[in-house]
């Protein structure tokens, strides 16, 4: 096959169906791709003698050797797979294993087999990476999306010296401000505020290298995610998020599914359902479903059910079926479907917020962590601003809006009334406290419940350590090892925090969340050890 | 807190508090309220890196390890925790003859308690962990029963033994003052309010200075700073803990095959600034972890996070009662090496508190050592891994 400019390896297998690349770790069940913006564990590969390569970031190039991970023989075909089906409740590996002490050594060499993803990368051919540039500015933009670059072109139209880190590998720059693409700021640090440049953050970069940046003020514009849910047989291959199914199908490609439950009722859900149109089979919301979508839905025939539970998805190493119940006891449905597509929330990316010391609220409507934002826009955090979805902000409706907004909040223009753009509120119908409630107060069917893919973490896990009196996600993520695997936390803690507050009686917001450390998102250790020295700060010029 | 008065306190819920209070309860003595103003595994008992060794520089320390070593070996049997304990030994590497002959003189103590440790050449090393780079390797010490285990089961484990024998575990419940009356311990204030006791241990951890503090005693205990990352998992390649002598880095690998480990990056002391990560960290510990282990250059760090050790001037733990207050029992100042000693360690702490005579050198573990005439400086031991 031909391979597209720009195409990822992703892309390009999907071209031929549902890549499914990889085994889970501990029970070695088939995983296709779920999240397709380089966050989840779920596409590893193993490219020129490095493990861990994400298919979905990863752009192929002629004579490449590429190959599955943590699968024997096949990622379809896995003998290990046997693990998944001797132990329907899991291996306890907190109390099992113990006994009779003779036998640790071959328990241990058994289990650590189980363990991890890639084998140990081949001796590096190639030189490591030069140190990396080092920058200082007014102010540091991180995000170069829509909200980030409203921001920076209102800092450079006042003059501002800004610096722009994106993450996308070739966003177009901007005029006036140094943008650095294909740039994921990994850490940023609390501020010393008694310097002149209090935010020292540090990015590492698709090319290996790394960069250091010290500013005045820092607009973080971050965005978000779509967010995952939890049933049984969430993850299996054709579990998708939006942004998933999106980064498989490239604009005008066929999608390796041909009949998708669409899940979501927001605005998410709109221009998907224009884009795969004849390959939706149906709609789903765990609440209301917008007016606009059932109007769309109509002509295409596709049924639309709101209020619905999604209460399992069967088929081994695909999706085969998705099984609804309406909510409130309602009448059960069983759809006939390849792919599941989550479109039901949008989630912030918080994590550098928490990195920087700023004081976060919990927002129930949205079920996610926000910065808390004062009446002149800015965080806790003196000198740190926050625009577009990770500052709690309508998500495409307005982002620009925000994004100006919080230039103008740096620049210390006062707002007019009106200025801010909508906050999320009644907009998101995401609001999933209550549907998880139901879910898990219901009768829990066959399958697994996979709550943390990374680390094959099981639902009844996490209920019997709250049985067993331990509360709070900081000591559960201790116990069951939920939000420690490769996506840190991303697609299970917003589910780990709801099941939670459903088992210890209490709000989300007092169960806690787990610490947010560096970095975000994996950063290489190559790129990392290129980092420049941090100057002390009795060099700088004032 | 169900009742007015108990006959322990022990203040920190931690390996050392929990382990402490489970040999007083084995000895009889159950009528013990551990408090601990965090949550379970919220100090260095919950964020150290698991290793294990016997490899120390003095004779009194080897044994405290190799008892130890054999506690964590029947800790599943014992608790019902599986705790992970892997015995895939310590390697200490040298970088010039100087750091080898410093790990030679810790060899021959530790051969000389009768355990096996071993020197090796740079071809040995490369057997016990195919990955290293030998470039600047020029021998190293290695013993095979030192290991890892996961720290959070021990706590765990040790949480629910105690409780079961019917000592109260208080979470989130503040020491704020050790209440005296002639020169004795009488009671404890703490944010949950007054407890009669006439004993209270301080394993408080990195805020053992803290609690003696609010106890009206000065001790020279230090809190610093010490930071660790995991990485990406990969499949299995490394046996052994490696230690490297020049700058302190540690790393192994651990059950689920994240590489665990960190570095010597000096911090300011004490606890007020909480524990975030550093820069600098990130980047010593990446320089230090790919120079010895090329291979490794192209990992993903997955996440740092630091904790505090509590360190005394001589590098060795505080175990005794403080000869200033009567009922005051310190159990801290392990620097950063309380769990791989914990079991030993605290059956003598428990001795203590019964009023029992132990086996330990008081001028090596009393507190009284550090209240007489001062020691000229600070003495260089073996700070590692």
């Amino acid at each position: 096959m031909a391979r597209r400019p720009g195409e990822t390896l992703l892309a390009h297998l999907a071209r031929i169906g549902l890549p499914v690349l990889q085994r889970s770790i501990r029970y070695h069940r088939p995983r296709g791709p779920l999240c397709g913006v380089g966050a989840c564990s779920q596409c590893l590969v193993r490219v020129n003698g490095a493990p861990n390569v994400r298919a979905c970031e990863y752009e192929p190039a002629d004579g490449d050797r590429i190959a599955t991970e943590n699968a024997w023989p096949s990622p379809h075909w896995d003998l290990l797979g046997a693990f998944d089906l001797l132990f329907p409740r899991g291996l306890d590996t907190l109390h099992g294993f113990r006994t009779p002490g003779f036998a640790a050594p071959l328990y241990q060499r058994v289990v650590r087999r189980l363990a991890g993803y890639g084998h140990l990368p081949d001796p590096p051919t190639d030189p490591p990476p030069a140190l990396g540039e080092s920058l200082q500015t007014d102010v540091l933009v991180i995000g170069g999306g829509r909200s980030g670059r409203a921001s920076a072109a209102s800092l450079v139209a006042a003059g501002r010296e800004t610096v722009v880190l994106d993450r996308a590998p070739s966003s177009a720059p901007l005029d006036g401000a140094r943008w650095r693409a294909g740039t994921t700021v990994s850490f940023l640090p609390r501020p010393h505020l008694d310097r002149p440049h209090p935010f020292a953050a540090i990015a590492t970069r698709r090319d290996r290298s790394s960069l250091f940046v010290r500013a005045r003020e820092v607009v973080v514009a971050i965005g978000g995610y779509d967010g995952p849910l939890l049933f049984p047989g969430n993850d299996r291959p054709g579990v998708l998020t939006a942004e998933g199914a999106e980064a498989l199908v490239p604009a005008g490609a066929v999608p390796p599914f041909r009949r998708a439950l669409l899940f979501g009722g927001g605005a998410r859900v709109l221009p998907l359902l224009e884009r795969f149109g004849q390959h939706i089979e149906a709609v789903a919301a765990p609440g209301s479903v917008r007016g606009e979508i059932a109007e769309k839905a109509a002509p295409l025939e596709v049924p639309v059910y709101p209020r619905s539970l999604l209460v399992g998805a069967s088929g081994r190493r695909r999706v085969r079926r998705a099984h609804l119940r309406t909510r409130g006891g309602g009448a059960s449905v069983d759809l006939d479907v390849d792919a599941i597509v989550l479109a039901h929330r949008r989630l912030p990316n918080p994590q550098l917020f928490y990195q920087a010391g700023a004081r976060m609220e919990w927002r129930r409507e949205a079920g996610a962590y926000f910065p808390v934002l004062g009446a002149d826009g800015a965080t806790s955090v003196p000198g740190l601003f926050a625009a577009g979805t990770v500052g709690g902000f309508v998500p495409d409706a307005t982002p620009s809006a925000s994004g100006r907004a919080a230039a103008d909040a740096v620049l210390g223009r006062p707002w007019a009334p009106g200025d801010l753009p909508p906050r999320v509120g009644a907009e998101t119908p995401g609001e999933l406290e209550g549907y998880y409630h139901e879910l898990l107060a219901g009768a829990r069917g066959h399958g697994k419940w996979v709550l943390c893919p990374c680390e094959d973490v099981l639902l009844h896990e996490v209920e019997e350590a709250s049985a067993h009196g331990f509360r709070g996600i900081e000591v559960i993520k201790r116990m069951t090892a939920v939000g420690t695997g490769l996506c840190q936390g991303r697609y299970c803690l917003p589910d780990a925090l709801l099941v939670l507050a459903y088992l210890e009686s209490r709000p989300p917001s007092e169960v806690g969340y787990i610490t947010q450390r560096p970095p975000f998102l994996p950063a290489r250790l190559e790129a990392l050890a290129a980092l420049p020295e941090d100057p002390p700060p009795s060099t700088e010029a004032t | 807190m169900n009742r007015s008065r108990y006959r322990v306190v022990v203040v920190g819920a931690g390996i050392i508090g929990l382990y402490t209070a489970w040999h007083l309860a084995r000895a009889g003595v159950s009528d013990v309220l551990v408090v601990d103003r965090g949550f379970l595994s919220n100090g260095a008992s919950g964020r150290n890196g698991g290793g294990v060794r016997q490899q120390w520089d003095t004779r009194a320390t080897v044994r405290l390890a190799r008892e130890s070593v054999h506690a964590f070996r029947s800790f599943g049997h014992d608790f019902g925790y599986n705790i992970w304990f892997r015995q895939g030994g310590y390697l200490f590497v040298a970088e010039s003859a100087e750091e080898l002959e410093r790990l030679r003189a810790v060899q021959r103590v530790v051969a000389s308690e009768g355990l096996p440790a071993r020197v090796l050449d740079p071809a040995q090393i490369a057997r016990r962990a195919p990955a290293l780079s030998l470039e600047h390797v020029v021998g190293g010490t290695y013993l095979a029963s030192d290991g890892t285990v996961y720290p959070f089961p021990a706590v765990w484990g040790l949480y629910d033994a105690v409780r079961a024998k019917g000592v109260e575990v208080a979470l989130g419940v503040e020491l704020q003052r050790v209440v005296v009356e002639n020169g004795r311990v009488v009671a404890v204030e703490t944010s949950a309010g007054r407890v009669a006791t006439d004993t209270v241990v301080n394993a408080a951890g990195g805020w053992s200075k803290e609690v003696s503090d609010r106890a009206g005693l000065t001790v020279p205990n230090v809190a610093t700073r010490h930071e660790i990352l995991a990485t990406e998992p990969l499949k299995p390649f490394l046996d052994p803990m490696v230690v490297r002598a020049s700058d302190g880095l540690y790393f192994s690998q651990t059950m689920r095959g994240e590489i665990v480990g960190g570095v010597t990056v000096h911090h300011p002391p004490g606890t007020e600034a909480g524990m975030p990560s550093s820069t600098e960290f990130l980047r010593t510990m990446a320089r230090a972890l790919t120079g010895l282990v090329p291979r490794l250059r192209g990992l993903g760090v997955l996440r740092a996070w630091s904790g505090f050790y509590d360190d005394t001037p001589d590098g060795l733990p505080v175990i005794g009662e403080d000869p200033r207050l009567k009922g005051f029992v310190h159990a801290n100042g392990f620097g950063g090496h309380g769990v791989m000693i914990s079991p030993a360690t605290t059956r003598r702490v428990a001795q203590v508190v019964l009023g029992e005579r132990t086996d330990l050198d008081p001028a090596m573990f009393a507190p009284d050592r550090f209240l007489g005439v001062a020691r000229n400086g600070t003495t260089e031991r073996l700070q590692l891994g």
